[in-house]
């Protein structure tokens, strides 16, 4: 009885192109877009933007400090005449695309040597007016650390007669590394974007189920097979478990994408080197637990097309901007994080970059898993509920 | 005949509804028969459906197959009973044969059996030529025989079949109740409803009229159309509708209808002397019925015109 209804949820699934579409096509194309956009999200280019430099003044340190600069952020453009104008045009005709200008003033070379404070900045760092606001305070504080560095070495050799190898660079100072994590991880959108988008294609069965009950519950098919004797747990489980398998293809899909077909396209894959199978297969079978659960019950609760075609989307939409799958939750406000916290997708994403990221095992992220899981179990027994109640009457 | 199905003073009453959905219905329907259930929108005939498909409890009254309870014979042998609705109720993505396949499924039938009884229900509904068509695409005819199919399949002793000639054409239509009386002569006790009251008249051996929840007739076809056996409808030229109404009151029960009048002739009574009288008040007849009545017309009459939608 369950096999021949599943075998027909796959039948009419898989003849269904506008539903495969939904299922599949749509999260595979937000993942790829979304992982290609913000790819320099988690890589700011700072080292690799256009400038030019204003230099008005040739001494040594102004030099040294120039050469070192050329050093990790290559040639500078020519500096136009009209240099202001042109960083404020940007994309207009003739422009040379500038990102940022340095100019060292006048002076620069002996406040540089002077043990006292400058009476006026040096140095300035004029951004064209639409840069990310990250990538000014990168920039902003690479010049900070070189200056700082060319200063250090012009006042020991003032001081001191000399200057040791290497006694200024501030580089070798300082160490930065993530703690925890599978070894070699690079971070990356595509390692954030696939598991926030993997959800949220996920929960895309909510409105695919729900019209698909809202259809069979009019052509009066649901009525017919609980004539023939179909308990219905039996129907809610047919309608369950083929989308707890399409949940399971998208993942495959979706994970494939985000390894194989993110560096065809330019961008950064996604890298499942070290990560635990068992934690990650025990995350994503609860999001698709607590997906097809809200589903079923979203589905038993709609009366029509019109409602299936408006509610599924719109809670999957808050959701996910809720739950940190569009903005992430670490730069939301702390009102707007308790809020966050109440979002399957929000427990969902923390589970997901638990593994992904952050290289947890099953007892990482089992809390989250927990949760998922007696979301689900909630949402399925208010749908075995509803299902009687209202999908038949 | 022993009845298969007894229904006993059912009455239900939907949450909120100031009036019953059915007010104390009583029926019967035996094998090998066909029982016309005939009553207009909103009458309580889908109400009574649902009881039988076991959709709705039963708040007061009883439902017995053979004897047993309703709730007791869907709990062992849920598939004793058939609705074929008046929805399409398959999955039109699937093609016939895949459809018949799931419902058989659906039904507990498996592997030989189940091939078997696909095979058999396709036959019967004449649908061999369209096994792999997707059932969207068949024509309003096709579909309805798709539907009395998958009603088929688990082989039940009860079939409750609801208005299955809407929309299709006069040859589907033709097929359609043959098929239906095929299927009473070969044991199955079937219970029609159709708003066609030829259709009734055509395959129907009991017909109960319902409405407001209420059977107001139940009887054996012949029996309803031998009440009409002494009604004499008349029309005639010369005389007002109203004087011609007085001219036959002394025969019988007369009352105006339509263009002329109606009256219900006195025990033994012979039309010839009421005839005759319209003629010596200066009426010349146009038109005489007498010794007959439709199904329709004693339908109106006991349902009254009012529209109900």
């Amino acid at each position: 009885m369950l096999a021949a209804l599943i075998r027909k949820e796959f039948l009419a699934l898989s003849r269904d192109l506008h539903g495969l579409g939904a299922l599949f096509l749509m999260p595979l194309v937000f993942i790829v877009v979304m992982s290609l956009a913000l790819k320099n999200a988690y890589n700011p280019p700072a080292d690799t933007l256009a400038y030019a430099i204003a230099q008005h003044d040739d001494g040594p340190a102004a030099t040294r400090f120039v050469e070192r600069w050329q050093e990790e952020h290559g040639t500078p453009r020519p500096l136009p005449a009209d240099w202001r104008v042109a960083l404020s045009s940007q994309g207009g005709q003739g422009a040379p695309n500038l990102k940022y200008v340095l100019v060292l003033e006048a002076g620069f070379s002996d406040a540089l040597s002077a043990p006292q404070a400058p009476s006026a900045p040096p140095l300035r760092l004029v951004v064209e007016p639409g840069m990310d606001g990250g990538v000014q305070r990168v920039t902003a504080a690479q010049l900070s650390a070189l200056v700082g560095e060319v200063r250090a070495l012009f006042l020991m050799e003032r001081f001191m007669g000399l200057a040791p190898a290497g006694a200024a660079d501030i580089g070798r100072f300082i160490a930065s590394e993530r703690s925890g994590g599978p070894q070699g991880l690079r971070l990356s959108a595509v390692q954030h974007n696939v598991p926030a988008w993997l959800i949220f294609g996920m929960f895309f069965v909510v409105a695919a189920m729900a019209n698909l009950l809202v259809q069979e519950r009019s052509d009066g098919t649901l009525a017919r097979l609980s004539a023939l004797g179909v308990p219905d747990g039996v129907q809610v489980a047919a309608k369950a478990i083929p989308y707890f398998i399409v949940n399971g293809v998208q993942a495959a899909l979706m994970l494939a994408v985000g390894v194989w077909l993110m560096p065809l396209l330019g961008g950064d894959g996604l890298s499942l080197a070290g990560i635990d199978p068992l934690a990650l297969l025990l995350v994503l079978a609860a999001i698709s637990a607590a997906a097809v659960g809200l589903a079923l019950c979203v589905a038993c609760l709609v009366r029509s097309h019109a409602q299936a075609n408006a509610i599924g989307p719109v809670i999957n939409i808050l959701m996910a901007a809720v739950g940190g799958i569009m903005v992430p939750t670490f730069i939301m406000p702390a009102a707007m994080q308790r809020v966050a916290a109440l979002s399957p997708m929000n427990w969902a994403l923390d589970g997901l970059v638990g593994v992904l990221v952050r290289g947890g095992g099953p007892a990482q992220v089992l809390p989250q898993a927990a949760i998922l899981f007696a979301f689900a179990a909630a949402m399925l027994a208010a749908a075995r509920l509803l299902f009687s109640r209202k999908t038949l009457s | 005949m022993p009845s298969m199905l007894e229904v006993r003073d059912l009455a239900y009453r939907y949450p909120g509804a100031a009036e019953p959905a059915l007010a104390g219905v009583s029926l019967a329907a035996g094998r090998g028969a066909v029982l016309g259930l005939l009553g207009p929108n909103g009458a309580g005939k889908t109400t009574l459906i649902s009881h039988l498909s076991g959709q709705l409890p039963i708040q007061q009254g009883a439902i017995a197959i053979d004897g047993v309870s309703l709730a007791e014979v869907r709990r062992q042998a849920p598939t004793r009973i058939a609705v074929a609705p008046q929805e399409y109720a398959f999955f039109p993505a699937l093609t016939v044969a895949e459809n018949l396949a799931c419902f058989a499924g659906a039904a507990r039938l498996h592997g030989a059996k189940a091939r078997e009884r696909a095979a058999a229900c396709l036959a019967f509904a004449q649908l061999e030529r369209f096994a792999g068509q997707r059932a969207a695409r068949l024509s309003g005819g096709l579909k309805r025989r798709l539907n009395l199919a998958i009603a088929l399949l688990p082989e039940p002793e009860l079939i409750v079949l609801d208005e299955p000639t809407v929309g299709v054409d006069p040859q589907s239509r033709a097929f359609l109740l043959d098929a239906v009386r095929r299927l009473a002569d070969g044991g199955a006790a079937i219970i029609y409803t159709s708003h066609y009251m030829d259709e009734i008249e055509a395959i129907a051996d009991r017909v109960v009229i319902v409405d407001h929840g209420r059977v107001l007739r139940d009887a054996p076809l012949a029996d309803l159309h031998a009440e009409g056996a002494r009604q004499l409808r008349v029309e005639a030229d010369g005389l007002e509708r109203t004087a011609l109404a007085a001219v036959l009151a002394p025969f019988g029960t007369a009352r105006e209808e339509g263009s002329g009048v109606v009256v219900d002739l006195l025990a033994d009574g012979d039309p010839a002397p009421a005839l005759a009288a319209v003629a010596a008040a200066g009426g010349t007849v146009r038109r005489a019925r007498y010794g007959e009545c439709s199904l329709e017309q004693l339908f109106l009459d006991l349902t009254q015109r009012t529209l109900r939608d």
